[in-house]
C-alpha cells in the first residue's frame, strides 16, 4: 500500500464506521460501541504505522472532485510535520477517548446515536488534517461542525442540550462567514486553493501576503477555536456527554482551529499576527478570572481550555506555529484527562457536576485522583511535566521577543500570559482541593467508587503517562544509554519532535529568543506563579468546602467572574431584541406591502394592474421602461392577434 | 440503437401521459388497480431517466444533444414547430431530476390519504409528463407547452386539495404564474421574430445567433422579457410573493412536484435558452439581476427567519435558496452557472425532502406550528434523523449535492462581483439560524404542553414506509451527488464550455458594448468588498 493509500485508508475507516452504525446498528447498543472503537483502535494502529515509517518528505497526491472551466475542486492530501503531529494526536487522544466513552455511556439508550457520531467526528477531524486545499479544509471544517452539533444534542431532550447544540452551530457559522469570503478572494488572488502552491508563491513573491485574507479566513479559525468575540459556544457545549467535551476541547474541534493557522502561517501578515497575538493574550488572563466563576467542573474546564487555546494563538501571534502545535500536543494530553477524569467523577457521583457537592473523593477514586493531579501539575507547567515545556516557552519567548527589542506588545503578552499562568493555578488549585480533599459534601459523592478498568485505563495511559512525560520528546533524549532503544528507540518520536521544533519556527527557536534575553527572573517568576496560586487555594478554598468562599465573601466580585463578560447576554439581547423583531419587521413589509398589494386586488384584473402598479415603485429606471415596453408589447400582441 | 434510446425520451413522457388517460377513462377500475396505474406511470419515467443519465457520457451527440430526434406534428411547414427530443448535459441532469422527484411524489401520493385518489393521480401524472417534456425539449415551442402542461394541475390540485386558505392561494398562484408565463411566451415569440421567424428549434436558433447578430436593444428587450417572466416563475424578489403561500396550501405531492422540478423551468431557460441567444441582453440586465437575487437571498432570509410555520418556512427557503442560483447565473461564467445547474439539481431534491418530512410531521402533530410541537424526537427518533439531514442538505452542509452548488456559486461570484460576496455568504448564517431553528423547536427539548395535551390518549409512531420510501430516494440522489460531484458535473461543464457567453473570452468582447450600464452600477457598488 502506497503512502497516499494508507492516508485514505486511516481517513475513511471512520466514515465507514459510522456508516455502518448508521444502517445497521442505529439500536445496536454495545454493538455500535464495538464498532466504533474498533475503528479507533485501526486508526491508531495505521496512523502510527504510518508514522514510523514516514521519511519525513511530505507526501501529497490530488484528485480531481469536481471541475468546471478553469475552477477546479481536488481532495488531496498534503501530509507534513505539523500534519504529523496533529495525526498522532488525534489518533491516540481520539482512540482512548473511544475506550472511555464505552464505560462512561454504559447506562446510556442511545449509544448507536453517539458513537456514530464519535466517529463522524474523527472522519472530519482527520481530513482537516490531511486536506492539502483551503476548499477541502473548509468541507472538512463544516462537518467537524456538525459532528459537535450532533454530539452536542446527544441529550437532546433537554431543552440546554437542543440550545446549546444549536448555538454552537450557528456561531461556528459566523466564523465560517468570514473564512468562507477569504477562501473565495485568496483563491481568486494566489489563482489557486492548494496550500503547496500558495506557499510556492509567497516564497517567490513574499509581498504577495494580503492582511484582509489573513484577517478573513482568521475568522474560521476564530470560530471553531472559540476565540474573542465568538467564545460564547464553548462552554454552552458542556451539554454533551463528558467524553465529547474531552474530545471538542483536546484532539478535535478547537485544535483545529489552531492547526488550521499553523497550516497558513505563512500568508499571514505581521498584523494578522498582532491581532491574533492581542485577542490570544488576553484571552489566556479573561477565561482565567471566568474559569474562578463556575462551580459547574466542566464549565471551569471550559473556561480554562479557552485560556489555553489564547496561549495557543499567542504563540502563532509571537510568530512560532511549531511552539502552538507542540503546546496544543501537550494541552490535547491534560486536557483530555482533566476532561475525563471529571467524566470519571460525573459518573461515580450519579451525574453531579457541582464541584462543592463533591469532595473528599481522592480516597474514593485514588486512580482518578492520580491522574487528575498529574494533569493539574502539568496545566499549571510545573518543571518536567508535559505542559512545561510548551507553556512556560510561550510566556519566556514573549519576554525575549521583547527584550529583543521587537515592540512594547509582546511585553503586553508577557504580562498576560503570565497572569493566565497565575490564573491557571487558582483555577486548577482551586479545583484540586474542593473535589477531592476534605470530606464528600452530598450523597451522591459520599456513595461514590471508582469508575471501571474502561474509564481508569485511559486515564493511566494520559494522565498518569503523557500528560506527565509527553514534553520530554523535545529534548532528543537517549533513552537509558540508548539501552531502552529496542522498546523506545529515540527515532520513534522523531516526527513529534520535527513537529514542534524544528520543521516551523517552534519550540527550539522560541527557546533560543529567550536565552538570548538572559533573564532567568522570568522562569523564577512563573515557578512562583504557580505555587503561590496553589498554596493560596489551598489556605483561601480550604479542604473539600461546601461552598466557594469567593462567592460568600465577595459576592459582587464573584458574579462578574461568572457572567463571563456578560457576552451571552449581549449576544441573547441581539438575537432577541433586534435580530427576531427586524426579521418580523421585514417579514411583516413582506406580506403588507409585497404580498398585500396583490392579495387585495387578486380577484382578476386588479391583481394585474397592482402587480404592475407595484412594480413600478421599484425605484429602478430599468424596470419603468421594461414595464413600459411590457405594456406596449402586450397591446401590440393583442392587436395583432397573437394571444 | 439509437431509435431505441429517442423512443425511451418519447416513452417517458408518453407513460405518465397514458396512465392519466387510463385513469379518466377506467373511473370503475377500482382503488388498487388504478395505484398500479399510476406507480407505472411514475417508475416508469423515473427508471428510463435513470437509465438514459447512465448512458448519457458515452452517447453519441450532435450539436451537443444525445438522443437527438424530431418528430412533425405538421406545424413544421407553417410555424417551424416540431416535437425535438433530445437530452444536452444541462437537461440531462434535470431530466433525471424530474424522474427521481416524480417518483417520490407519485409513491407519495399513491401512498397518502387523499380524496378523489384516482383523480388527484391522474392530475399528478399529467404534471409529470410535463415535467419530463419540459427537459427533454429541443423545440422552445414544446418547452413552454410541456410547462403550461404541468403549470395547469397545480393550479387545479391546489382548489380542490389544499389546505388552509387554498382559493386565495390558488388564484394568487394562477395571477403570478400566468403573468410570469405570458411574458416568458412573449419573450420566446420575440425571439421567434428577432430570428427571421424560421423555428423554434433551439439548434437552428443557436445556429442563426451564431451566424447573424441581433441587434442590441431587441436583445435587451427579450432578455427584459424573459428574465421578469422565467423571474416570476421562479420567485425572483420582489415577484416571490405566491411561492410560499402556494406550497402552504398545496397538497405535498404536488409542492413537491412544483418546487422541486417545474421551478426549476424558468432558471433551465435563463441558462440554456435567454443567456447564449441573447447574450448582450443578458449582460445589460445583470445589475438589476445581482440586486434582485440578493433581495431573494437576505431579505427573504430574513423573512425566513421570522416564519412560525413550518410549510411557510420551507416555502420562503426555497425562494431564498433560488437567489444563489440567480446568482449563479448572475456570474456567466462555466463555474458559476455550472454551480447553479447542481443547486437547481441539488433544491429540487432536499425542498421535495422537505415537504415529504414536513408532512410526515403535520401527521403526527396535527400541526405546522412549530412553536407548538416540541420534543417529536423523542416518539419519532428516525423521522427526526430524516429531518435532521435534510435540514443539513438543504443549508448546504458538505456531502449533500447543495453544498457543491453553493460552494461554487460563492467561489464564481468572486470573479467578477467581489462585493456581492460577503451578502451572500451571509445567507449561510441565516439559513442556519432558520434549518436549527426549525429541528431543534420540533424534534428536540421536552414536549410542550400543547403538543402533550393534542397527542393524549394518541401513540406516535415512528417514520413509516409510505413516508420513508420517498424520502430514502431523495436522499439517495443528494447524497450521491454530495459524495461525488463530477458524477454530474461533467455533463455540465462540457455543455457550458461549449457556449461562447459562459467563456472570459466572449465575455469581455461583449462587456465593452454592454460597459455604460455596468460602469453606472459598480460606482455604486464598489464599497461592499
Amino acid at each position: 500500500m502506497n503512502p497516499l493509500e494508507l492516508l485514505a485508508t486511516i481517513l475513511l475507516i471512520p466514515l465507514a464506521s459510522a456508516a455502518i452504525i448508521c444502517l445497521f446498528l442505529r439500536r445496536g447498543g454495545y454493538a455500535a460501541a464495538a464498532v466504533s472503537v474498533v475503528a479507533a483502535f485501526g486508526i491508531m494502529c495505521l496512523s502510527f504505522y504510518f508514522l514510523f515509517n514516514w521519511d519525513g518528505l511530505a507526501v501529497t497526491g490530488a484528485l480531481p472532485w469536481l471541475e468546471l472551466g478553469d475552477y477546479k475542486f481536488e481532495l488531496g492530501f498534503l501530509f507534513n510535520y505539523e500534519a504529523a503531529t496533529m495525526l498522532a494526536v488525534v489518533a491516540f487522544i481520539g482512540f482512548w477517548i473511544h475506550v472511555f466513552s464505552v464505560g462512561y455511556m454504559d447506562d446510556d439508550k442511545d449509544k448507536g446515536r453517539f458513537f456514530g457520531g464519535l466517529s463522524i467526528f474523527m472522519f472530519s477531524m482527520l481530513g482537516i488534517v490531511l486536506a492539502d486545499n483551503l476548499f477541502m479544509i473548509f468541507i472538512f471544517w463544516e462537518l467537524v461542525g456538525f459532528s459537535s452539533y450532533m454530539l452536542i444534542a446527544h441529550y437532546w431532550d433537554k431543552d440546554f442540550a437542543a440550545a446549546a447544540s444549536k448555538k454552537a452551530f450557528i456561531v461556528n457559522r459566523i466564523g465560517d462567514f468570514g473564512f468562507l469570503v477569504g477562501i473565495a478572494w485568496a483563491y481568486h488572488y494566489y489563482g489557486t486553493a492548494n496550500i503547496s502552491e500558495i506557499t510556492a508563491i509567497i516564497q517567490v513573491d513574499p509581498s504577495k501576503t494580503v492582511t484582509g485574507i489573513g484577517l478573513l479566513l482568521m475568522c474560521g479559525f476564530v470560530g471553531k477555536s472559540a476565540q474573542f468575540p465568538l467564545q460564547v459556544w464553548l462552554t454552552d457545549a458542556m451539554a454533551g456527554p463528558t467524553p465529547v467535551s474531552a474530545l471538542i476541547h483536546a484532539a478535535t474541534m478547537v485544535a483545529a482551529g489552531i492547526y488550521f493557522m499553523v497550516r497558513i502561517f505563512f500568508l499571514l501578515t505581521p498584523e494578522t499576527l498582532e491581532w491574533i497575538m492581542w485577542s490570544g493574550a488576553i484571552m489566556t488572563s479573561f477565561a482565567g478570572f471566568c474559569a474562578l466563576g463556575q462551580n459547574d467542573i466542566k464549565k471551569s474546564l471550559a473556561y480554562s481550555t479557552l485560556a489555553h487555546l489564547g496561549y495557543m494563538a499567542t504563540a502563532i501571534g509571537l510568530g512560532f506555529p511549531g511552539l502552538a502545535i507542540m503546546h496544543m500536543a501537550m494541552h490535547a494530553c491534560f486536557k483530555a484527562t482533566l476532561f475525563l477524569c471529571s467524566g470519571s467523577l460525573i459518573h461515580a457521583c450519579h451525574h453531579e457536576q457541582d464541584m462543592f457537592k463533591m469532595g473528599g473523593l481522592a480516597k474514593k477514586m485514588p486512580i482518578t485522583f492520580i491522574a487528575f493531579f498529574v494533569a493539574t501539575l502539568s496545566i499549571c507547567a510545573v518543571p518536567f511535566t508535559a505542559g512545561y515545556y510548551s507553556k512556560d516557552t510561550i510566556i519566556a519567548s514573549a519576554w525575549g521577543l521583547f527584550a529583543h527589542g521587537d515592540g512594547t506588545q509582546y511585553a503586553w503578552a508577557f504580562g498576560l500570559t503570565m497572569l493566565g499562568a497565575l490564573l491557571t493555578a487558582l483555577y486548577m488549585g482551586r479545583m484540586l482541593f474542593v473535589v477531592f480533599f476534605g470530606q464528600p459534601n452530598s450523597e451522591k459523592a459520599s456513595h461514590a467508587k471508582e469508575s471501571s478498568l474502561w474509564m481508569t485505563l485511559p486515564l493511566i495511559v494520559l494522565g498518569w503517562g503523557l500528560s506527565l512525560g509527553a514534553g520530554w520528546f523535545v529534548y532528543d533524549w537517549i533513552w537509558a544509554g540508548g539501552a531502552m532503544d529496542a522498546m523506545l528507540p529515540t527515532d520513534v518520536a522523531h516526527f513529534m519532535v520535527n513537529g514542534f521544533s524544528e520543521a516551523a519556527p517552534g519550540w527550539k527557536g522560541a527557546h533560543h529568543i529567550y536565552e538570548e534575553a538572559h533573564a532567568p527572573w522570568v522562569e523564577w517568576l512563573s515557578y512562583g506563579c504557580i505555587a503561590g496560586g496553589l498554596i493560596f487555594c489551598w489556605f483561601f478554598y480550604g479542604r473539600g468546602p461546601s461552598a466557594d468562599r469567593l462567592q460568600t465573601k465577595a459576592p459582587g466580585l464573584y458574579h462578574v467572574f461568572e457572567r463571563h463578560g456578560w457576552f451571552d447576554n449581549i449576544y441573547d439581547a441581539y438575537v432577541a431584541k433586534v435580530q427576531q423583531p427586524f426579521a418580523n419587521f421585514i417579514s411583516l413589509l413582506d406580506v403588507a406591502v409585497i404580498g398585500g398589494l396583490l392579495v387585495r386586488g387578486s380577484a382578476a384584473v386588479a391583481g394585474l394592474v397592482g402587480m404592475v402598479s407595484r412594480s413600478l415603485h421599484v425605484g429602478n429606471i430599468h424596470a419603468y421602461v421594461f414595464w413600459f415596453l411590457a405594456g406596449v408589447v402586450l397591446f401590440s400582441a393583442f392587436a395583432l392577434g397573437l394571444l | 440503437m439509437d431509435n431505441f434510446y429517442n423512443t425511451l425520451i418519447l416513452l417517458a413522457i408518453d407513460i405518465p401521459m397514458a396512465a392519466a388517460i387510463v385513469l379518466l377513462f377506467g373511473k370503475k377500475l377500482g382503488e388498487s388497480v388504478s395505484k398500479i396505474i399510476a406507480g407505472i406511470g411514475f417508475i416508469a419515467p423515473a427508471l428510463i431517466a435513470i437509465y438514459l443519465w447512465c448512458s448519457f457520457g458515452d452517447a453519441p451527440k450532435e450539436y451537443g444533444y444525445a438522443y437527438l430526434r424530431s418528430f412533425d406534428l405538421g406545424l413544421h411547414e407553417t410555424l417551424g414547430i416540431s416535437l425535438t427530443l433530445g437530452l444536452n448535459g444541462i437537461s440531462a441532469p434535470l431530466f433525471l431530476l424530474a424522474g427521481l422527484v416524480g417518483v417520490a411524489a407519485g409513491l407519495q401520493a399513491i401512498m397518502s390519504k387523499a380524496e378523489r385518489k384516482s383523480t388527484y393521480l391522474l392530475l399528478l401524472l399529467v404534471m409529470q409528463a410535463g415535467l419530463m417534456g419540459v427537459f427533454a425539449s429541443v423545440d422552445i415551442f414544446f418547452f413552454y407547452f410541456f410547462h403550461e402542461l404541468a403549470l395547469i394541475p397545480t393550479f387545479i390540485m391546489i382548489g380542490i386539495w389544499g389546505g388552509f386558505g387554498r382559493r386565495a392561494a390558488a388564484m394568487e398562484m394562477t395571477v403570478y404564474l400566468t403573468l410570469g408565463a405570458m411574458l416568458s411566451l412573449l419573450g420566446l415569440i420575440y425571439i421567434y421574430q428577432a430570428t427571421d421567424w424560421e423555428g423554434f428549434n433551439l439548434i437552428a436558433l443557436t445556429e442563426y445567433v451564431k451566424a447573424n447578430s441581433i441587434s442590441e436593444v431587441v436583445q435587451h428587450n427579450i432578455f427584459g422579457l424573459l428574465l421578469f417572466g422565467f423571474g416570476i416563475l421562479v420567485s425572483l424578489f420582489p415577484f416571490h410573493s405566491w411561492a410560499p403561500r402556494g406550497y402552504a396550501a398545496a397538497p405535498t405531492a404536488n409542492a413537491m412536484l412544483h418546487a422541486g422540478v417545474l421551478k426549476k423551468f424558468g432558471l433551465y431557460g435563463l441558462v440554456q435558452i435567454a443567456a447564449p441567444l441573447v447574450p448582450e441582453g443578458a449582460l445589460a440586465w445583470n445589475p438589476v439581476l445581482i440586486w434582485l437575487a440578493l433581495g431573494n437571498i437576505l431579505i427573504i432570509g430574513l423573512v425566513t427567519i421570522a416564519q412560525r410555520d413550518l410549510k411557510m418556512m420551507i416555502g420562503y427557503s426555497s425562494v431564498m435558496h433560488m437567489g444563489y442560483i440567480f446568482l449563479g447565473i448572475a456570474t456567466y461564467t462555466v463555474a458559476g452557472v455550472g454551480g447553479a445547474v447542481i443547486l437547481m439539481f441539488a433544491h429540487g431534491l432536499s425542498v421535495a425532502l422537505m415537504f415529504v418530512l414536513a408532512t410526515a410531521v403535520y401527521q403526527r402533530t396535527g400541526t405546522y406550528d412549530m412553536r407548538a410541537i416540541g420534543g417529536l424526537g423523542m416518539k419519532a427518533p428516525i423521522l427526526a434523523g430524516f429531518f435532521v439531514a435534510a435540514t443539513m442538505a438543504s443549508i448546504g452542509l458538505p456531502g449533500f449535492a447543495n453544498f457543491w452548488g453553493e460552494f461554487t456559486i460563492f467561489i464564481a461570484l468572486w470573479k467578477n462581483y467581489p462585493w456581492a460576496v460577503a451578502p451572500a455568504v451571509l445567507g449561510v448564517i441565516i439559513s442556519a439560524i432558520y434549518g436549527l431553528r426549525a429541528s431543534a423547536h420540533i424534534f428536540m427539548g421536552p414536549q410542550t404542553e400543547a403538543f402533550a395535551v393534542a397527542s393524549e390518549g394518541k401513540t406516535i409512531t415512528d417514520i413509516t414506509r409510505a413516508e420513508r420510501i420517498p424520502a430514502i430516494i431523495l436522499l439517495i440522489g443528494l447524497a450521491m451527488v454530495g459524495l461525488w460531484p463530477r458524477s454530474i458535473s461533467e455533463s455540465i461543464n462540457e455543455q457550458l464550455l461549449t457556449q461562447p457567453v459562459y467563456s472570459p473570452a466572449t465575455m469581455a468582447s461583449v462587456e465593452q458594448s454592454a460597459k455604460p450600464v455596468a460602469a453606472t452600477a459598480e460606482q455604486k457598488e464598489e464599497p461592499a468588498s
